[in-house]
């Protein structure tokens, strides 16, 4: 997942007309293109595979079976990972671990215009379910590692590897939750570099800033329900299940949670001020300034990527309901997805549901808590300067912030359990999203092979931190 | 038949007493049971039953009195080999006079033998009861109409009107409709100028006093409504105001407030008209005030605030599905719901499609009909043709027991035979108690004496027909 920039910018740097093709890209290209093309989806794909797949590329490249270590539960046969170890000089120094999630969200063939599972180069655009999210970033890893072996590159710190799978679904088996818990030695790293963070486009591929993500909201998912007798179709009660929850659910709808800041948000939208312009920038200005100015506010949250980061959001994102279509719905249930702002409570967002819903035979509940609310790492010197450093010779002129996540990443098992991590990617996305989780999911070309090319630019550095 | 059937609201005046019950039955009465007990113990349900295997001891059954190859029809579609139908011809002398149709469905609903006290498919009599799967729907008409031709078959009874008989397979909601199928296939075998079906029950309340016998003329077309609404969707953590969820939750919410307006046939007006007096109280004044004057809503409104009577006042429509999102963290992308109509008879599906898009105001929700049953057929008339034969039947047995006209708010396979131009009554004769003897639940039943008694009075209506 990714954070977003949000409605007209002002120009920073024009995209350069379309480059050849390098020939390392090429070789990128392939195993991205691998990577993409292995459905890896909960219903019906294999991380494991994936898993698999890249390993058997790193082996290839040189890299012994005993640094090459799978992982699945038996449970889970198909949601397995890989964590994958390149030993620095320095056994003092802590490693540096890079992290990606090889799942992906479910997609439809007939809800797409393409193929989901093929990757596809058009107009400039990778297109295809985990172009942006993010296989990307994991064919970055794969291929940084597979290149240092064939440069017989000896960093100071050990670079690890973890591929996992889960990320995507809260109650699925997550690979980066197991590795914290049961694998916690093999992972353990200085710091983490993990999706998250990002460069944001203006619509005509302008880059506007480059982000660092450190923090981010917390997922909770909320169950409304209502069950009714039910009875026969043909004879209609004014007690209806599924209307009784559309009430709930339209009440939801119109309501905003107040307004809330921290740090990073605060220092993003100072950031990005003066990079937007216009009202929005100016908005942004003195939002950043006086976070009680609710004018500004309300004009930052007219972009949906900047109302998330004002404020909790929950929206419904499934329903279902009845058992036939001849007979009167026995249950139907919702599910609400949050994301609450740190600092505001699982129960207190709960309680506000119910207020809103205001229907006693609309129960609201709390489903599994994937996690701990996780602090935010700290923004030191060592962690920025190398980002900054590599950011200046590729994109000068571009200013580089830190930011709060709206959505949540696998940054939230690792960061409790003591290893500090961030979203650092160096992709510059759209202002759409990139279609993340939704249709016709895409990337543009030039910003993944600029982001490769940054990584492996800050990952060396790091690397050769003591 | 398919669906669930009009329940009597309130509690009723008595009428008669039923009689003690019988004793031994007469030889006639042996040789019915027989054939019903054969039906009851061949499972036709969709999963492991055979329609056609019933179809085909039926048949041998009728070959057995007489009826020559020519005259029966063993229907089976390769694509569905086991839901076959059975059509027998008792040719009448008059070629000038239109046939009479009987009908009815050999195929039952579901029974696991784990949920019920006996065996559903063994075919028991206790207490006054035949107990199983299909007793009261519809094995205990089938093998009523099987045992007639059989009848006058061996009678030597020569009819003025050809009698043809249709047992079919897949009333209960199966894929395949063996009543649609013998329309559209074989109408000339089947064409009639009324049919009798299953439906129109008699009713008897709790002490076994005979409340009226019912007559279903005409009935609601139930057909299911897509709602879907599509989104470009996203991730859930940057919710946008358009949201297919919201949308489709709006346009049901506007569904759930409206009410069709009020109709009537003459089967609902009788109706009315009858139950007033029985029912009393204010909703039985409103009845009877609403049959006077169908143009009173105040009375319409009265009759309304019971589920079971507003059914039949009206087209109604319900969400009773709802399907929508693909993630717990993703935007909606497609939310669905299926609604579900009960369209008045004469209504057209089109016209309800229009009527929910226009409620709904918004373009972006589409509203599609599925495929099914057929529409717009007026409720058959209640002629003096089709109702002096039951009245007088009625009268000789029970002279204080009502015959009630009735529309029927479930659907039965008369829904493609009389939009198609085969007129279709529901009625059986036979009576049930108030627990509807258990159609389409567990421990299915029917009485034991009113299934012979209806046996009695149904032969001796259709012998008035066809005569």
């Amino acid at each position: 997942m990714r954070a977003f920039a949000g409605a007209a910018l002002s120009a920073i740097l024009v995209l350069p007309a379309a480059a050849q093709t390098r020939p390392d890209q090429v070789k990128f290209r392939e195993i991205y293109k691998e990577l993409v093309e292995t459905n890896t989806t909960l219903s019906s794909g294999s991380c494991t595979l994936a898993a698999q797949r890249m390993g058997a590329r790193l082996k290839a490249a040189g890299f012994p079976d005993r640094d090459l270590h799978y992982f699945a539960v038996p449970e889970n046969p198909k949601e397995g990972g890989l964590v994958a170890i390149y030993p620095g000089s320095d056994p003092q120094a802590k490693a540096v671990l890079m992290l990606a999630h090889v799942d992906v969200v479910e997609a439809r063939r007939e809800d797409w215009t393409r193929d989901p599972f093929t990757l596809i180069e058009q107009g400039g655009f990778f297109y295809g379910r985990g172009t942006a999210d993010m296989k990307g970033q994991a064919a970055i890893w794969v291929d940084m590692l597979i290149r240092f072996k064939q440069e017989k590159y000896v960093p100071r710190r050990t670079l690890k590897l973890a591929l996992t799978c889960g990320e995507e679904t809260s109650d699925a088996f997550n690979g980066a939750k197991w590795l914290a818990q049961n694998r916690r030695p093999l992972i353990d790293a200085g710091i983490a570099l993990n999706e998250g963070g990002g460069g944001r486009l203006d619509p005509s591929g302008k880059r506007l800033l480059l982000t660092i993500q450190a923090g981010e909201k917390h997922f909770q998912n909320y169950r409304l329900e209502v069950t009714n007798i039910g009875g026969h179709s043909s004879r209609p009660t004014p007690n209806n299940a599924i209307y009784r929850l559309a009430q709930g659910l339209t009440r939801i709808s119109a309501y905003q949670f107040p307004v809330t800041t921290n740090e990073a948000t605060r220092a993003f939208f100072a950031a990005m001020g003066p990079q937007v312009g216009g009202k929005m920038g100016a908005a942004m200005t003195a939002f950043a300034k006086n976070s009680t100015d609710a004018q500004a506010a309300a004009t930052l949250a007219t972009d949906p990527s900047h109302n998330a980061i004002l404020r909790t959001t929950c929206v419904a994102t499934l329903l279902e309901a009845g058992h036939a279509n001849n007979a009167l719905p026995q249950r139907a249930r919702a599910n609400i997805n949050c994301r609450i702002f740190p600092g505001t409570s699982v129960e207190q967002v709960r309680l506000k549901l119910a207020q809103l819903v205001a229907d006693p035979q609309v129960k609201v509940t709390t489903l599994e808590k994937r996690n701990d609310v996780a602090k935010p790492p700290p923004l030191t010197p060592e962690v920025m300067g190398p980002i900054k450093a590599a950011a200046a010779k590729i994109w000068p002129g571009v200013p580089v912030a830190p930011v709060m996540l709206a959505g949540a990443t696998d940054a939230t098992f690792l960061n409790p359990v003591g290893i500090p991590t961030y979203g650092i990617t160096g992709i510059f996305g759209e202002q759409d999203g990139n279609g993340a989780h939704g249709l016709n999911e895409r990337i543009r070309v030039r910003s993944l092979y600029e982001g490769r090319d940054f990584l492996t630019e800050v990952v060396k550095t790091y690397a050769n931190q003591p | 038949m398919n669906s669930m059937r009009i329940v009597m609201g309130a509690a009723m005046a008595a009428m008669l007493t039923f009689p003690a019950l019988a004793q031994n039955p007469r030889p006639d009465q042996a040789r019915y049971r027989d054939i019903f007990k054969e039906l009851v113990e061949t499972d036709t349900t969709l999963s492991s039953g055979s329609c056609t295997l019933a179809a085909e001891k039926m048949a041998a059954r009728l070959r057995s009195a007489g009826y020559p190859e020519s005259d029966l029809h063993l229907i089976v579609t390769p694509a569905n080999p086991k839901e076959g139908s059975l059509v027998a011809v008792l040719p009448g002398s008059d070629t000038r006079a239109k046939p009479v149709l009987l009908l009815a469905h050999l195929d039952v609903v579901e029974a696991k033998r784990e949920d019920w006290s006996r065996d559903p498919f063994t075919f028991i009599e206790e207490d006054g009861y035949f107990y199983g799967r299909g007793t009261a729907d519809d094995k205990a008409q089938t093998a009523i109409w099987v045992d007639m031709l059989m009848r006058f078959k061996r009678e030597g009874f020569k009819p003025r009107r050809t009698l043809k008989m249709a047992l079919t397979c897949g009333e209960e909601g199966a894929p395949f409709n063996g009543a649609r199928y013998l329309m559209t296939e074989h109408r000339a075998l089947i064409d009639a100028e009324f049919a009798i079906n299953e439906g129109g029950w008699g009713r008897i309340d709790e002490k076994g006093r005979r409340i009226y016998l019912g007559i279903n003329a005409g009935e609601k077309t139930p057909v299911n409504y897509r709602l879907e609404v599509t989104n470009a969707g996203g991730h859930s953590m940057r919710p946008v105001k358009d949201n297919a969820i919201y949308r489709l939750s709006a346009a049901l919410l506007k569904i759930g407030a409206h009410d069709f307006p009020v109709q009537t046939t003459d089967a609902s007006l009788g109706f009315f008209a009858k139950m007033g007096p029985e029912l009393g109280g204010e909703i039985g004044a409103a009845m009877t005030a609403f049959a006077k004057n169908p143009k009173d809503m105040q009375a319409a409104a009265v009759i309304a605030t019971d589920p079971a009577y507003n059914a039949m006042l009206r087209t109604t429509c319900v969400a009773t599905l709802l399907d929508a999102g693909h993630a717990n963290n993703a935007l909606p992308q497609r939310a669905a719901a299926n609604v579900n109509c009960r369209i008045f008879p004469g209504g057209g599906i089109e016209q309800v499609a229009a009527t929910l898009s226009e409620l709904i105001g918004d373009a972006d929700v589409k509203v599609t009909a599925a495929k099914g049953r057929n529409a717009g057929g007026a409720a058959p008339p209640l002629t003096e043709a089709v109702m002096k034969p039951i009245v007088a039947a009625a009268a000789r047995r029970w002279p204080d027991v009502p015959v009630v006209p009735m529309l029927e708010i479930g659907a039965t396979d008369a829904s493609y035979l009389t939009p198609a131009g085969i007129t279709t009554y529901g009625f059986t004769g036979i009576f049930f108690e108030p627990d509807g003897s258990r159609l389409h639940g567990l421990n299915e039943r029917v009485r034991v004496d009113a299934v012979y008694d209806g046996r009695d009075l149904i032969t001796e209506v259709v012998r008035d027909y066809i005569k």
